[in-house]
């Protein structure tokens, strides 16, 4: 399949700028299979983008004929550079979209957890909840341990919670951290009672 | 006419540009419910053909007559048939376009229009 003479060729590009209403099919039976051939032997998936590819031009083409000027070069190069960016464009998009899959489908696989993992961290969190519950921690120390096992940082914010906020600095702070090693350790042991419960 | 292994694939593409027949034909599918067969039946032709016709250039402006006439005679299709559906379309595109506008209903002269000339070309068949 070889492209059309370049008499021809303008011809049908005379055709397309005077809006001919069947000459839009001309130019696919005319360019369509010289365009493939000049992209390269394709197989398949290749195949199929190529085709996608040329079609696009084409559409392009016969929607702004005007943007082709004859006197830079024959439409049928001029066509068939188009479609190879375009082919161009259309693999980097997919290797591109790949990639943001593979990242993702990495991190989430990283981030999750087996379904039985899940299900054992849940028992044991609702065990542990039960535990705190049924202890006799006062109001002040379940509210600073809630700040604790939040990640909070603040050394005003938990002697808040605890009723010391009014203390000067230095010895709001030592309270506090007497108060939070004071719960951890309670915490561990609670802990090891559990798990001596359960051997 | 032989088919090559890209027209349906192009025919499929053409629906998405507005100026293409093949824009028309999926929105007249739609608003009257037909497969591609029974449209293609309702023109006169094969479906390899309506394939072909949904890479023509959509008729408009003063010329439609002859445009249309271009397209049915190189496509042997039905005259009148691709003219009531080619007007269809562009009556009820008219009609959505007015109402997303907020326009009232009353009749337009596009539609009379258009009505005139199906009748016209019924006339003369």
């Amino acid at each position: 399949m070889s492209f059309p003479t370049q008499e021809e060729e303008l011809a049908l590009h005379e055709r397309v700028l005077k809006r001919d209403p069947v000459a839009p099919t001309d130019v696919f039976q005319v360019f369509m299979d010289p365009i493939l051939s000049a992209l390269g032997r394709k197989e398949g998936r290749e195949r199929e983008d190529a085709y996608d590819s040329i079609i696009d031009v084409l559409f392009s083409y016969l929607a702004n004929p005007e943007r082709y000027l004859s006197q830079k070069g024959r439409l049928s190069t001029y066509l068939t550079q188009a479609a190879k960016k375009r082919l161009l464009d259309r693999y980097r998009s997919t290797e591109a979209r790949q990639r943001r899959e593979q990242e993702f489908g990495d991190a989430f696989e990283l981030g999750a957890r087996s379904p039985n993992d899940a299900l054992e961290i849940s028992v044991e969190a609702r065990r542990a909840v039960v535990r705190l519950e049924q202890s006799a921690l006062g109001e002040g120390d379940r509210a600073l341990l809630g700040l604790v096992l939040q990640g909070e940082r603040s050394t005003l914010v938990m002697a808040e919670a605890i009723g010391l906020a009014s203390l000067p600095e230095d010895d709001r702070r030592r309270e506090v951290k007497r108060h939070r090693d004071r719960l951890m350790k309670w915490l561990a042991r609670l802990g090891k009672e559990d798990s001596d419960d359960e051997s | 006419m032989t088919n090559p292994e890209w027209l349906e694939r192009a025919a499929r593409r053409s629906r998405s540009e507005t100026w293409m027949l093949g824009h028309v034909f999926e929105r007249y599918r739609e608003l009257e419910g037909r497969t591609q067969e029974e449209l293609a039946k309702e023109l006169g032709c094969t479906p390899d053909v309506l394939h072909w016709l949904s890479l023509c250039r959509r008729p408009e402006g003063q010329d439609f007559d002859e445009q249309a006439s271009a397209i049915a005679k190189r496509f042997a299709v039905d005259l009148v048939s691709l003219v009531q559906v080619l007007r269809h379309v562009e009556v009820m595109e008219t009609l959505s376009r007015q109402v997303g506008n907020g326009d009232t209903l009353e009749e337009q002269p596009m539609q009379s229009a258009a009505r005139d000339r199906t009748r016209d070309s019924e006339n003369n068949s």
